[in-house]
């Protein structure tokens, strides 16, 4: 069922669509607005929680990484670099530098196999006129053969290096269980060459789409590292002054239960406001660490300051950091020298072990209380939608009078586009326990 | 199997329980059969990919994920009212998930644990595979499913022959690829020998042991592997008990021995263990 | 000692065997990819030595060594520079001759039309490097399965015409080797192109066909010295001897194929996990299947042929069902067709002991092992074989002396026994000792505790003899033989849990046996004793049966007659456990006491599913020398005192209460 129309006395419209489509997850859409003003904006969240937080409970740190990355499809990858950095700062592991440059390496494959599927298999349809990617190969088959393509290559790196694209199994504490040869990395190299490209082609088509109408101030929040685009390691920064290690995620924010509702937000501690992850903050806080060729593309654009206040133009971000990951991925291929052994030894310590990196959605978060037997007594996750939520139910608002006057279905359509701004993954959002699952209607 | 092919151009659906979405994901990553996929089938119902709905009836409908929530009882079955052909994909569906470890432990002090009103959260105190509930008349198995078998299958249903899954040892698919044996030559501890091959062997092949993500093979003697990693390996019974209490935990007999030797979090009892701390190497030694 | 074959016609090398100098080896190697051949040889790849694609003497394993065991391998530093210092790896030569996919035939559909094309045959020019007496002879099997019978595989055909084979000499052997019983190494005989016996600073060379004589020609060699010659045949007779002679091959095709009911084919499938390892590893194994690829239409198809194993579920499979589902009879069918049937079909054994099986199995199931135990060639011995006792002769005893003497019951005594020879302290739980004091009979008595440096005794006194030993003091001196005789068998039961049935004395024995349990506790299930004696007065060890109880092990008591105090059950001991809830199926059991106890208790074991393999009873013979000579305790075809006295009751049979056997 998509987009319902209520007309109830006066002027009250309802926008309603009861399970979102081309969103990873199960949400619904929910916006009421009485004689021009916003009475409730929702993004409902009804998967089921699968209570990850206490699954891992009692587990060794080598478990819980392959157990986390079954929170998410699309991002396994991310959900396995916060675990394993999180637990290698604990323990005090060093990892040897090429180990480091292939875990970069494998993140490059996620942000590529999951920007490709979102720019053009969730959102674009959207900016086009159709109702998914399938419905646009009709006509434009050549685009979205070559979108396959560009996600088969960011798939495949991640093949080689972790086994296969979804939940890839080598990644340890320490290391890998086991590193690519060379060879491995330059016979792919061709099809990286060859995607980075057509990613370049992507800025163009994402910048020349028709961006609906919108604009607000928005805080945004990402890591900030001084010597490369943020992936697994950097400084938690906000455009408004935080500045935080990257363990230190719950000295400036937290997790709280909204009144009246049980879905589970996320809010910066010093009250100043809603706050946004992802690409277009990342964009924005640490554009300077893109590389050359993304950094030369985005102002070829012209467009920075739109992607900062127009959250329709995330896919501009997106397509940016989509030619900087295959760009970084050609250069550590580039430079790979496999470690002399493919992890190192370590044996863990009681203690906190947290860490954020920037998932391809923007930063997660996690924290684990590890107990004397090396086990895990408990656990926090803290997944970039979840955080983003409360942005989208702002952004609704504020979205709302760009669409009173457009008809009923294409309204509630460009609030849908909007949503799909965010790419909000919804499964990774309600993993834990204790999230109100709110049934549409 | 039903013969002959399901129907000229099969009306496809995609559903979703309680799952990670990687399953279906592996649909839309077939990439360079993606598009050919399509021609042959028609894609009704798969929110996931398309705006596009429809209630059904479907040839063929795929599921991915597992009961887990009271409002599942009833789309399930009335999932299945509406579908000639149901194949149940991933380890979610077929066995459950990872999320079925809670069917060990007490579903209400998990609620209860962090949040005040309990009652709010609508979820069943078991996570379990779709064919509990309703008949299934295939399934692919694998955390996520392997893209091949999966294009096996709709090549199958396409042309009505019967599916080549194979239901042997991850072991076969080693020896075949030239994989020098984990546990033999390396004392990891690996699940291959009692688990349904279908991967291609990925965890030996990357230097780990498997860890039953396919689920349990055909006469799977798990209580002979458990006693040899305890005798041979020296291993606590907790150690081989957390091997099985994994992804497809929830089906037999890995079941049996997460009940045996603990592993999941059992009610009233923590996991009794032993002082040593955890610590890894992969160097071969 | 392998020798050069005599010369046909003109030669320009030297008469007699060759040497190849170390550094020439690289030539050889040069030459074979000259004339065009990949060569195959053996590599380092993840902690193993696998036969792969080399280019040259540097991808060759030089120092390395192997150390196997059953569901074990693993490689070390030699300390030396030996490039062939190890024997065979994971895998065999039928990874080129027989690969694991072969695309065989294209098909089409159309229509009514269909079309088959079979895919062309054009095999790879290789040359094989460092190949095994052993693998000689799998070469030779694979010969004759598939290229000498009335159809032959055009594939292995066309492959195997299209290698050439350097054969290399072991120089050592692995313990999971039996290339001797087979008939089969270690010594390369035939079979081979060329062949290399590796010496220091170089190789000693022979060419066993017209295509290795061709190549020597070619190479630069010198004459082998009587030294090199010798050091060389030395070698390989420390090889042989070392190898000894572990499988009872001579007759084993009668001898397996009149067990088909053996009972030890229930025991292995309890162990094997039908992983089908064995048959993959196995150079010599060759059953295959087709999988069919097919385009999404279904109009194309590939058809190939894929390696394939008995133990697989679909192997047997028709409409109807599985003709082989049960886990022991695939087992089985793979042991009677790789020594046994194998013969009948193909004229020699399909076996040529490389000894894979028992390496690659990961459960470690030992062939050597099963076939000495199904198919012996002589009687079964006592199940577990433990350490030499002393004095194992019938005129010999050695010494101990009394340190302790403590009055367990009012006629039960346990002497403290302390003696020089090492032997006595290191036996296993339900031995016995025989125990001579001067100027009376001999006397077989079970060992209670084992004590460094020595053990105790715990002796009922219902004789003279026995009342003369209940009376020594410390200090006094008796003589023993011992430990003798089979020992509980622990390690069935680790991972299981335990039942212990016994009455009065019938614990002594057992007592070292809840003490092993006791010091590795975890590594057992459940264990629960039940111990009956006449009176409450006659319970032995009362004091230890609390620690018992404060180890886990739950301790049910009952008497015959009690007395006022006895608070507990009373009646006979099979009583304590004939309507208990636990289910037996997965349990071991241990079992001491007077023989009827014992029946009756084998029986209400039974009948609560614990199988016969895993009851073990302990049986008393009239016993004058303790070690099978004076034929006094023969029991069917046993003697209690060498092939017992624990016995299994699958072991026993029917003759366990039978009269006067």
């Amino acid at each position: 069922m998509h987009g319902t129309e209520t007309r109830k006395g006066a002027d009250e419209r309802l926008y309603e669509v009861g399970e979102l489509t081309r969103v990873e997850g199960e949400g619904s859409l929910r916006l009421r607005v009485r004689d021009g003003k916003v009475t409730e904006a929702r993004l409902g969240i009804f998967e089921t929680p699968r209570y990850f937080e206490q699954i891992v409970v009692g587990r060794t740190p080598d478990e819980v990484i392959d157990i986390v990355a079954r929170i998410c499809g699309i991002c396994p990858v991310a959900y396995q670099m916060s675990a394993v950095h999180a637990f290698e700062d604990l323990f005090g592991v060093a990892i040897d530098p090429a180990v480091r440059a292939l875990r970069r390496l494998l993140y490059c494959g996620e942000w590529i196999e999951s920007h490709a599927l979102h720019i053009y298999l969730l959102h674009a349809p959207d900016f086009l006129g159709y109702e998914s990617a399938i419905a646009m190969a009709a006509d434009h088959r050549q685009t979205v053969a070559k979108a396959l393509l560009m996600k088969k290559a960011g798939n495949h790196l991640i093949k080689i290096i972790g086994g296969r694209p979804i939940h890839p199994v080598s990644v340890r504490v320490g290391g890998f269980s086991r590193v690519p040869r060379r060879r491995e990395l330059e016979e792919h190299r061709p099809a990286l060459a060859e995607g980075l490209e057509l990613a370049k082609e992507t800025v163009r088509f994402a910048a020349s789409l028709a961006m609906p109408a919108f604009a607000r101030e928005p805080r945004v929040v990402s890591l900030r590292h001084p010597g490369e685009y943020p992936y697994n390691d950097g400084r938690i920064v906000s455009s408004d002054g935080i500045d935080l290690a990257p363990s230190g995620w719950r000295d400036a924010f937290e997790e709280f239960q909204v009144e009246e509702s049980n879905a589970l937000h996320a809010r910066a501690r010093d009250g100043k406001g809603v706050y946004l992850l992802g690409p277009a903050a990342r964009v924005v806080l640490a554009s300077e660490q893109l590389h050359p060729v993304a950094r030369e593309l985005l102002a070829g654009t012209g467009m920075a300051e739109t992607i900062r206040t127009n959250i329709y133009a995330s896919i501009v971000a997106r397509a940016v950091e989509l030619v900087h990951a295959y760009a970084e991925a050609l250069d550590i291929i580039d430079g790979y020298r496999p470690p002399a052994e493919p992890a190192v030894a370590w044996t863990s310590r009681p203690g906190v072990a947290a860490w954020a990196t920037e998932a391809p959605r923007g930063l997660l978060f996690h924290r684990y209380e590890v107990d004397e037997r090396g086990r895990i007594a408990s656990a926090q996750i803290v997944p970039p939608t979840a955080q983003n939520q409360a942005a989208i139910e702002r952004d609704l608002v504020v979205a709302a009078p760009n669409v009173l006057d457009l008809p009923h279905a294409e309204a509630t359509i460009r609030l849908e586009q909007m949503i799909r701004s965010y790419d909000p993954c919804i499964s990774c959002a309600t993993h834990f326990l204790d999230l109100r699952i709110e049934e549409a209607g | 199997m039903k013969h002959g092919p399901v129907a000229a151009r099969p009306r496809v659906g995609v559903v979703k329980f309680a799952s990670c979405d990687g399953c279906q994901l592996t649909l839309l990553d077939l990439e360079d059969e993606l598009l050919s996929v399509v021609e042959h089938f028609d894609i009704i119902d798969f929110p996931e990919a398309t705006s596009a709905r429809s209630p059904g009836p479907y040839d063929i409908l795929f599921v991915e994920g597992s009961v887990s929530e009271p409002a599942h009882l009833e789309r399930i079955v009335e999932l299945r009212r509406r579908s000639r052909f149901l194949v149940t994909i991933g380890a979610c569906a077929t066995a459950g998930g990872i999320q079925a470890l809670r069917n060990w432990g007490d579903h209400d002090a998990f609620r209860a644990s962090v949040y005040a009103n309990p009652e709010f959260i609508h979820s069943l105190a078991t996570s379990t595979p779709i064919a509990e509930h309703v008949p299934v008349d295939a399934e692919l198995r694998g955390c996520p499913i392997d893209p091949d078998q999966l294009v096996e299958l709709l090549t199958a249903l396409n042309t009505g022959r019967r599916p080549q899954l194979r239901d042997e040892a991850v072991c076969m698919e080693c020896k075949r690829r030239g994989v020098v044996c984990v546990m033999v030559s390396g004392g990891i501890p690996c699940l291959g020998q009692v688990t349904q091959t279908g991967c291609g062997a990925i965890c030996p092949r990357f230097g780990r042991g498997c860890y039953g993500c396919f689920g349990p093979r055909e006469r799977a003697n798990a209580a002979g592997l458990s006693r040899h990693l305890q005798l041979a390996g020296d291993r606590p019974r907790e150690e081989v008990g957390r091997l099985f209490a994994g992804f497809t935990a929830y089906s037999e007999p890995f079941r049996s021995m997460v009940t045996e030797l603990g592993g999941a979090r059992q009610a009233g009892r923590e996991s009794g263990v032993e002082a040593a701390p955890t610590g890894g190497s992969d160097a071969r030694h | 000692m392998v020798m050069a074959s005599p010369a046909r016609g003109p030669r320009a090398r030297p008469e007699g065997p060759a040497f190849l100098g170390r550094a020439d080896l690289q030539a050889l190697l040069d030459l074979l990819r000259e004339d065009g051949r990949t060569l195959i040889g053996p590599t380092l790849d993840a902690g193993a030595i696998v036969y792969d694609e080399i280019t040259g003497v540097e991808d060759l394993p030089r120092g390395w060594a192997d150390e196997q065991g059953p569901g074990r391998y693993r490689i070390h530093d030699r300390q030396d520079d030996r490039l062939f210092g190890y024997v065979v790896g994971p895998t065999s030569w039928k990874k080129w001759t027989f690969p694991s996919l072969v695309p065989l035939t294209s098909a089409t559909r159309d229509g009514h039309k269909v079309g088959f094309e079979p895919v062309p045959l054009d095999p790879p020019r290789l040359a094989f490097l460092g190949v095994r007496a052993c693998e000689l002879a799998a070469l030779g099997v694979q010969d004759r399965v598939l290229t000498a019978g009335p159809f032959v595989d055009p594939d292995y055909a066309a492959r195997r015409a299209n290698v050439l084979v350097v054969a290399v000499q072991c120089t050592t052997a692995a313990t999971t080797c039996f290339c001797t019983s087979m008939g089969t190494g270690p010594e390369v005989e035939s079979g081979h192109d060329l062949a290399l016996t590796e010496l220091d600073g170089g190789f000693l060379v022979d060419a066993g066909s017209p295509a290795g004589r061709a190549i020597l020609e070619r190479l630069p060699l010198r004459p082998a010295t009587a030294v090199e010659q010798y050091g060389a045949a030395a070698t390989v007779a420390a090889v042989r001897a070392g190898i000894g002679d572990p499988v009872p091959a001579a007759g084993l095709h009668d001898r397996l194929l009149a067990q088909l009911d053996s009972p030890r084919w229930l025991e292995i499938a309890e162990r094997c996990i039908l992983c089908g390892n064995c048959t993959l590893a196995c150079p010599t194994c060759f059953c295959t299947s087709t999988t069919q690829a097919t385009d999404l239409s279904g109009t194309t198809a590939m058809m190939s042929r894929t390696w394939d194993s008995c133990f697989s579920p679909g192997f047997a499979k028709v409409a109807g069902g599985s003709f082989r589902s049960r886990h022991r009879d695939r087992y089985r069918q793979w042991l009677t067709h790789k020594f046994a049937t194998w013969w009948d079909q193909f004229g020699e054994s399909g076996c040529t002991g490389c000894g894979r099986c028992v390496t690659w199995c990961p459960v470690g199931i030992d062939v050597r092992e099963e076939l000495n135990a199904i198919a012996p060639a002589r009687p079964p011995a006592a199940e577990t074989a433990l350490v030499e006792p002393a004095a194992p002769s019938p005129t010999e005893f050695v010494t101990a002396h009394v340190t302790g003497t403590k009055a367990e019951t009012g006629d039960t005594v346990t002497l403290t026994l302390e003696s020089d020879h090492p032997a006595l302290g290191r036996g296993g739980p339900g031995q016995f000792a025989m125990v001579e004091l001067p100027g009376f009979p001999p006397l077989p008595i079970s060992i209670s505790r084992y004590l460094p440096g020595g053990l105790e005794l715990t002796i009922r006194g219902a004789g003279a003899a026995t009342r003369a030993l209940g009376k020594l003091q410390a200090k006094d001196e008796i003589g023993l033989r011992g430990p003798l005789g089979s020992s509980w068998p622990l390690d069935r039961a680790i991972g299981r849990d335990l039942v212990i049935v016994t009455g009065g004395i019938g614990l002594a024995p057992l007592r070292p046996l809840i003490q092993a349990i006791i010091a590795e506790r975890r590594r057992y299930g459940d264990v629960r004793l039940y111990y009956g004696a006449r009176t409450p007065a006659d319970l032995l060890y009362r004091g230890e049966l609390e620690r018992w109880k404060s180890a886990s092990i739950e301790v049910a008591l009952t008497v015959d007659r009690a007395g006022p105090e006895w608070l507990g059950p009373v009646g006979v001991v099979t009583n304590l456990f004939d309507q208990a809830t636990w289910d037996g199926s997965g349990m071991v059991a241990f079992v001491c006491g007077p023989e009827r106890m014992m029946q009756a208790t084998v029986s209400t074991l039974a009948g609560r599913g614990i199988p016969a393999s895993r009851i073990y009873v302990t049986l008393e013979r009239h016993m004058e020398c303790g070690i099978g000579l004076c034929g006094h305790c023969q029991m069917g075809k046993y003697f209690i005192c060498r092939d017992g006295p624990v016995f299994s009751m699958a072991q026993l049979g029917d003759i366990f209460g039978r009269e006067g056997i």
